[in-house]
């Protein structure tokens, strides 16, 4: 059953039918807040997104934009297995492979891009993800650009870590792990 | 011809079967890992065993002669759980380093641990044995040990195939792993087959290599034009790139593919592809370049003369008869190839380099036209002026047009095939972009179907001609490669 909520409208008065009154009332509303904010800007509660950000609450489930993480040799974690890219929904990643010639790890992605402009920020990349080379947690919401060519983000501006890493503990890939070690001790 | 039993479902096996062929009659698929149907039996993966009634232990289904009463169970739980170990054995080792390898999305280890394990790994990584990763052996392959199930296809088909044996299991029990013998290198021209017979990643194509992952690729079936030998083969396509050339293996023709026919996709994504025409050595528009073409043509029209090429197909041998016929309306047209053809190394390749001697020869019963001799004596005596042909077929005539200094207009797909004579160039496109029907050395009708687009302004060669013969003044009326055929009679 929908409930029907009866409403008992107060009718129009002489000047409220006029209108023009009214509509006078009300641009003076707009024009007091115009003033408050423009001589006291600190009441505003509009952020001047990009240039300002509300720093955003450190929350495992928040995804942000990507970044790709570096080993402690300065390659980056990713070995261009594709399987981000075979699970994008919105066909934003494009990945080259390219192959080492030293390193046991063999292949690493020559280009990454993420078309930011066509990703719909579902994690799925992160999910997909072997290697762990792939995170949403810059706490850096994207957009906000002049141009679109701003969001195409290359394998050089993903490339980054996070404070404390690269974290030798727990590093699951022993190709990369023996290669870092063997560089470790030359 | 004994009958027997498999999972309840009768079948007469042909006589010296084995249970493994006698299923694949029925429809029942047994898993495996050494087997291959072209190749000995070797019996040392375990993963087709079987469960036959009244025997104690359960029996390989690849190696187990189908004989008189046997009744077969291959959905058992035994069979099951036997399953089960054998990958559990074959996964102990395994690197698990599928987001590097090549192999993954077609890889035997991981179909047949979603299809018939699904197991917990009971062994740590770091107990497992480590071999050594990847190393190049040969042109054409790389070798990771790692990944090695030691089936033993790429030692048989090196011996029992090419017959060059280059390949052998190194030490003994669990130390084994696949090696060269001393003093060989693995180039046969052959080596190839077995990036595709290793149900594993252990042997890659060095080729393929990193270039895509194998889910991404399209599949059209199409034919080798590497030679009159003609294999079926799949083109393997993504996004308007060719990336590998497998065999479709056949009765007739082929089980495998040469090395050189795997490569031969390379010319449709070469850096010197033609897309506009050349004069002399400078490229031009296609449009200017037909209209030059055609002025020389026009100049000398009766003296103009039309050779057709036995790499080109059947239809587009006939759009040239026709432009020869219709256009030209001369008699020195040619379509009088003779190659010797057969196979030249006992497994594939032909003594015959060109894809469609056979077809171009169907063009020439249908048409008729002048013999190559007559036709190159004719422009040796400067009673032909012009010669209108396909790149490679040049240089049947090559001598004749060196003391005549006749006027050669070729039609190429790529740079390096225009012949130092040749004064313009029309660009076709290639039999990757475009059908067309090619007969091999047996008499066999082989289609090649298009895998990729031509460039932009690339157009097939029936098109071409279409428009050469527009510009000198008659229309053919060619829409389709089809079209080109009517009005020939084909015996």
């Amino acid at each position: 059953m929908i409930s029907v909520k009866k409403v008992n409208n107060k009718p129009l008065n002489l000047l409220e039918r006029i209108y023009l009154w009214e509509i006078g009332r009300g641009l003076l509303v707009t024009m007091r807040h115009f003033f408050v904010n423009l001589f006291n800007p600190k009441g505003t509660v509009t952020v001047q997104y990009p240039e300002q950000m509300i720093p955003l609450a450190g929350n495992a489930r928040l995804r942000t934009r990507h970044r790709l993480k570096v080993r402690a040799d300065g390659s980056p974690k990713c070995v261009a297995c594709f399987m981000c890219q075979t699970a994008c929904p919105a066909y934003c990643i494009r990945i080259e492979a390219a192959e080492y010639p030293d390193n046991g790890v063999e292949k690493y992605p020559a280009v990454f891009d993420i078309d930011l402009s066509r990703c719909v920020m579902c994690g799925m990349c992160v999910e997909a993800c072997p290697e762990d080379a792939i995170a949403m947690d810059t706490a850096e919401i994207p957009g906000g650009v002049e141009t679109r060519q701003a969001l195409l983000l290359t394998k050089e501006s993903l490339l980054r870590n996070l404070p404390g890493e690269p974290s030798v503990t727990g590093a699951a890939n022993r190709l990369a792990n023996d290669y870092l070690r063997a560089r470790g001790e030359e | 011809m004994p009958k027997l039993t498999i999972d309840g479902k009768a079948v007469e096996a042909a006589k010296g079967a084995t249970l493994l062929e006698a299923a694949q009659q029925l429809g029942v698929y047994i898993p495996r890992y050494c087997y291959h149907p072209k190749l000995s039996v070797s019996g040392n993966c375990r993963m087709c065993l079987v469960e036959v009634e009244k025997t104690s232990k359960l029996v390989t289904a690849c190696s187990t002669e189908a004989a008189e009463g046997m009744s077969v169970r291959t959905d058992s739980e035994k069979v099951k759980a036997a399953r089960r170990d054998v990958l559990e054995f074959l996964l102990i080792n395994h690197p698990l380093d599928c987001p590097i390898c090549d192999q993954a999305g077609e890889c035997g280890l991981q179909d047949y641990y979603m299809e018939y394990s699904l197991k917990k790994s009971r062994f740590p990584q770091g107990d497992k044995v480590t071999r050594q990763k990847r190393r190049a052996l040969g042109p054409h392959l790389v070798l990771d040990n790692e990944r090695c199930v030691l089936c033993t296809r790429c030692v048989r088909f090196c011996s029992e195939v090419t017959k060059t044996s280059e390949l052998e299991v190194m030490e003994r029990a669990d130390h084994s792993f696949i090696d060269l013998k001393e003093g060989k290198s693995l180039d046969n021209d052959y080596s190839l087959n077995i990036a595709d017979l290793c149900p594993v990643g252990a042997w890659t194509s060095r080729d393929f290599r990193f270039k895509s992952r194998v889910w991404f690729l399209k599949k059209t079936p199409t034919v080798c034009l590497g030679c009159a030998t003609g294999c079926l083969i799949e083109a393997h396509h993504n996004e308007n790139t060719v990336y590998r050339l497998v065999p479709r293996p056949n009765a007739e023709t082929n089980t495998w593919l040469c090395d050189r026919g795997r490569m031969t996709y390379k010319a449709v994504q070469a850096g010197d592809r033609l897309a506009k025409g050349v004069i002399k050595n400078g490229l031009i528009d296609l449009e200017p370049a037909l209209r030059e073409a055609a002025t020389r043509i026009d100049e000398q029209h009766a003296a103009a003369a039309v050779l057709g090429s036995p790499w080109l197909s059947i239809e587009d041998n006939a759009a040239l008869a026709r432009l020869a016929a219709e256009a030209l309306k001369t008699e020195n047209f040619c379509f009088d190839f003779s190659a010797e053809q057969g196979i030249k190394d006992g497994i594939l390749v032909n003594k015959d380099p060109a894809p469609n001697t056979a077809g171009a020869g169907l063009v020439k019963a249908a048409c008729g036209g002048l013999s190559l001799e007559e036709f190159s004596r004719r422009i040796a005596d400067k009673r032909i002026k012009v010669v209108i042909t396909e790149a490679r077929a040049a240089a049947f005539i090559k001598d004749a047009l060196k003391a005549s200094g006749a006027r050669l207009i070729v039609f190429a797909v790529n740079r390096a095939e225009i012949p130092p004579e040749a004064y313009a160039t029309l660009p076709y496109a290639s039999y990757f972009e475009t059908p067309g029907t090619f007969v091999n050395y047996q008499g066999l009708k082989r289609r090649a179907e298009p895998a990729v687009e031509a460039k932009e302004g690339v157009k097939p060669l029936w098109a071409v001609v279409n428009k050469l013969a527009v510009y000198s003044g008659t229309s053919l009326r060619l829409d389709s490669a089809e079209d080109a055929l009517k009005g020939i009679n084909f015996r």
